[in-house]
């Protein structure tokens, strides 16, 4: 079986066990009762997905500095698999909030850090779609990159320090994390976290297969 | 059990996400290789003219 | 300074060329009081309301009109090819990134300055007590403007569509310097006003973090 074949199993082995934990083996919370095992898959996506930009802002610096393909291929591929993420953070939260405090969206902190997160980094594919020459693309998108992670602390810590001049009573964590629960909340992390490896290796092959097509191209004009 | 409806969604729209995202580059990367083979198929023919 | 002597020199140019027509200060200016006369027939712009939704009001219209403002800063120069020139008159291209957003922090703050007392007319709340503080936080909220959008006018230029590309990329990257302004500039307009040190704070941030940025990365967006 070739290594991606195995690496894809394990992943699911992972998501599929870590999907179980959240639902048999954590305990349910006081409060908010069942609809709080949905924290098990938003909170760790949140941080998956700024791990994946993390990823995708060293791909910038990296094309910037060392003028590689392979770096830009590494930014397109994170910052795209990170606006998945971010896609489920944004969905799985007003599944969250409308049984628990009765409405679909709360201004809470972390969510709307999450839909600015998600608007930059779609304007970062925009703009990938907006420039024709590979080089000149690669180049200027890893300048926007490099800005739009940059920003993230600043949209992280001013949306934070908004909402804690203005509070509301839609919190989406669990107060202080009982060990059982801390557990099923780090495997979480842990699957989702190899399946954000997994979605990056994958597009990143993308990208190189792209460049290959181009290079053929090149020779067929030539030949 | 109240909400389990909610949970159950919530991880059925997550773990779909990822499933779309991931079939939709297995999908590109599939004509990208079709592609491949059409341009080396091309090539072959164009050498053997040249010859 | 090399840097200085170059970014003075540039930036007499840039001042020169837009007081000779001042067609970008005058247009920027008419809409920003399009945009605040528009504002007041979408809610009831007694003094309290005023208060509350006017610093939002005001800084969502600097930032759509900074957005647009800004689009000619380098497309005026691709437009006449002027760019290589520029590159090659200077030794370290930031001088070209400073000289722009200076010039563009200038008329970003005379725009917003200039506004200040339609407001207060337009939507009576007295702000001439707090004009040194007001100042004060227009000219880092522009300074962030300014920096963040003449770079940004460098990458859209590059790009299809650059009159929509430069407002997509612009603000959303703007987030936490509207949300410190509004917030700064709110704490101003209040009954008992006070200046937040904290949103302060923030905003410089904002200015230092995305300067040092241009200052870093910007020599590749000039690049042929």
């Amino acid at each position: 079986m070739t290594r991606i074949a195995v690496a894809a199993l394990t992943v699911c082995a992972l998501i599929g066990i870590s999907t179980y934990a959240a639902f048999y083996v954590a305990p349910t919370e006081q409060t908010m009762g069942l609809v709080q095992r949905i924290f098990y898959l938003h909170a760790p996506c949140g941080m998956t997905a700024l791990f994946a930009f993390f990823v995708s802002f060293i791909g910038c610096i990296g094309y910037l500095l060392k003028r590689e393909s392979k770096w830009d291929w590494l930014a397109v591929a994170s910052a795209e698999t990170g606006i998945a993420f971010c896609t489920v953070v944004l969905l799985t939260g007003p599944i969250w909030a409308h049984p628990a405090w009765g409405v679909w969206w709360a201004w809470d902190a972390r969510l709307t850090s999450t839909l600015v997160l998600w608007l930059l980094y779609i304007s970062y594919l925009v703009l990938r779609n907006m420039v024709e020459d590979p080089n000149r693309r690669a180049q200027i998108c890893a300048f926007y990159g490099i800005f739009a992670f940059l920003d993230v602390p600043l949209v992280y810590g001013s949306i934070w320090w908004w909402r804690t001049q203005h509070p509301q009573p839609v919190v989406f964590t669990s107060g202080g994390l009982d060990p059982t629960m801390r557990k099923v909340f780090y495997l979480s992390w842990f699957a989702l976290m190899c399946l954000m490896a997994l979605l990056i290796c994958q597009r990143y092959q993308l990208e190189k297969t792209r460049e290959e097509v181009e290079v053929l191209k090149r020779e067929v004009e030539n030949a | 059990m109240k909400n389990l409806g909610s949970v159950f969604a919530a991880y059925m729209i997550g773990w779909a996400v990822f499933f779309l995202f991931s079939v939709s580059i297995a999908r590109r990367t599939r004509t990208l290789r079709e592609e491949i083979e059409r341009l080396n198929a091309r090539l072959k023919d164009l050498v053997k003219q040249g010859k | 300074m090399n840097l200085l002597a170059n970014t003075s020199a540039l930036l007499g140019k840039e001042l020169r060329t837009e007081f000779r027509s001042r067609e970008l200060l005058t247009t920027t200016i008419v809409f920003v009081l399009l945009v605040v006369v528009l504002f007041s027939f979408t809610f009831d712009p007694s003094a309290t309301e005023s208060r509350r939704f006017g610093p939002g009001l005001l800084w969502l219209a600097f930032l759509f009109a900074a957005s647009l403002m800004l689009q000619s800063c380098f497309l005026r120069e691709q437009n006449n090819d002027t760019l290589g020139a520029l590159r090659l008159a200077v030794a370290d291209p930031f001088a070209i990134f400073l000289a722009k957003l200076s010039a563009n922090t200038l008329f970003l703050f005379l725009t917003e300055l200039l506004m200040i007392p339609v407001f207060t007319v337009l939507y009576n709340v007295p702000l001439l007590a707090v004009l040194p503080q007001l100042a004060f936080v227009l000219f880092l909220g522009s300074f962030g403007l300014a920096v963040t959008g003449t770079a940004l006018s460098a990458v859209s230029a590059q790009a299809r569509m650059r009159e929509l590309m430069l407002p997509l990329l612009l603000l959303p990257l703007l987030t936490p310097l509207l949300i410190a302004s509004t917030e700064a500039t709110a704490a101003l307009f209040d009954v008992k006003p006070a200046l937040r040190w904290d949103w302060v704070a923030i905003l410089a941030a904002f200015d230092v973090v995305f300067l040092t940025a241009v200052w870093l990365f910007g020599e590749y967006l000039l690049e042929e």
